[in-house]
């Protein structure tokens, strides 16, 4: 009984021993592995190709000067994975600020304000506990001029004995003036390898 | 006696002022435009590098830049800009990481990047061989 203890911990030891050590990823410098479902190096390469044509393209910039205000609508996951997608939007967003070009507002959404701090902040109008100077005016939340929608799928096909999975992220930045969609793009990202790879 | 003393004190300070360190504000290295990794020599030539000024309706302008590879052998490159304003600090672009390419043999490829803001006035372009 007693050997069969020691054997036994000795394997787990020999084996945790063998174990590929934890250790940080450098995203500036990762040319490790790909896998089949979609990582952050897709995401980065998809808001990269979107910026950089939405910002060659002059369509956010606002001719009569200042920064347009863009809110996020809504971006479709059709693929098999649980995407969030604020993990392309937040790229784009942060880029798209730091250019100079646009803000954000996070006071309209789809499915509600996405701070929505932003209305009870106005809850403490004609509170007598909160001093009435600082409490937000009425009028003072800008509208949004652009609208950011998009789309991201996914196809799965068999190439001989490999699979092929195809992710298309699809985005459109609407002039919510006219309607008209000021800016549009697509990334494809397709990823071939091996049948036992899962894709979702 | 006092304005020959204060006169005196003065003069010592401008002088001590003059010898003071000035801060380091140029690069102790001129930075190239074009940096390309000896490993990834054998599969390629830059054959074209641009850079061009594209106006935007605000009066403001984005540099832009444009580069070709003759390639020579299938490879894979891995290239990024860095972008400075015009001190020289770097301007953060969407993303850190490396863009990939498969070349192929006898193709002439083109690639091209936006800086992130109009402030960019300078870029570093590096190409290297993915590990």
């Amino acid at each position: 009984m007693l050997k069969k203890a020691i054997a036994l911990s000795a394997g787990v030891l020999m084996l945790s021993g063998c174990a590929t050590p934890t250790r940080y990823v450098d995203p500036a410098a990762d040319d490790g592995p790909v896998a089949m479902t979609m990582d952050y190096r897709d995401f980065e390469k998809a808001a990269t190709e979107a910026v950089e044509d939405m910002l060659a393209s002059g369509a956010v910039v606002n001719p009569n000067g200042g920064r347009y205000i863009m809110v996020v609508s809504r971006i479709t996951n059709d693929t098999m994975q649980r995407i969030d997608t604020d993990q392309l939007t937040k790229k784009i967003r942060v880029s798209l600020l730091r250019s100079g070009k646009v803000v954000t507002t996070t006071a309209v959404g789809l499915n509600g304000a996405e701070d929505e701090m932003t209305m009870r902040a106005r809850e403490l109008r004609n509170s007598e506990e909160f001093d009435q100077s600082g409490v937000q005016k009425k009028g003072t939340l800008q509208a949004p001029d652009l609208s950011l929608s998009g789309k991201i799928l996914q196809r799965n096909h068999k190439v001989g004995s490999e699979q092929q999975v195809e992710y298309y992220i699809q985005l459109s930045l609407t002039d919510l003036a006219s309607g008209l969609a000021f800016w549009e793009g697509e990334t494809p990202i397709v990823k071939r390898g091996s049948n036992s790879s899962v894709s979702w | 006696m006092k304005v020959s003393l204060i006169s005196l004190f003065l003069i010592l300070a401008l002088v001590v002022g003059g010898c003071a360190t000035k801060p380091e504000t140029n690069a102790s290295v001129e930075r190239q435009e074009l940096k390309v990794d000896p490993e990834i020599l054998y599969a390629l030539t830059v054959s074209e590098l641009f850079e061009d000024r594209l106006p935007q309706a605000d009066g403001s302008s984005l540099l832009q830049v444009q580069f070709a590879v003759d390639v020579h052998s299938n490879a894979d490159l891995a290239w990024k800009v860095t972008w400075f304003d015009d001190t020289g600090m770097t301007v953060k672009g969407v993303g850190e990481g490396y863009r990939k390419a498969t070349l192929i043999t006898g193709q002439t490829r083109y690639f091209r990047a936006t800086a992130p803001h109009s402030r960019v006035a300078s870029y570093q372009l590096h190409l290297r061989e993915p590990q």
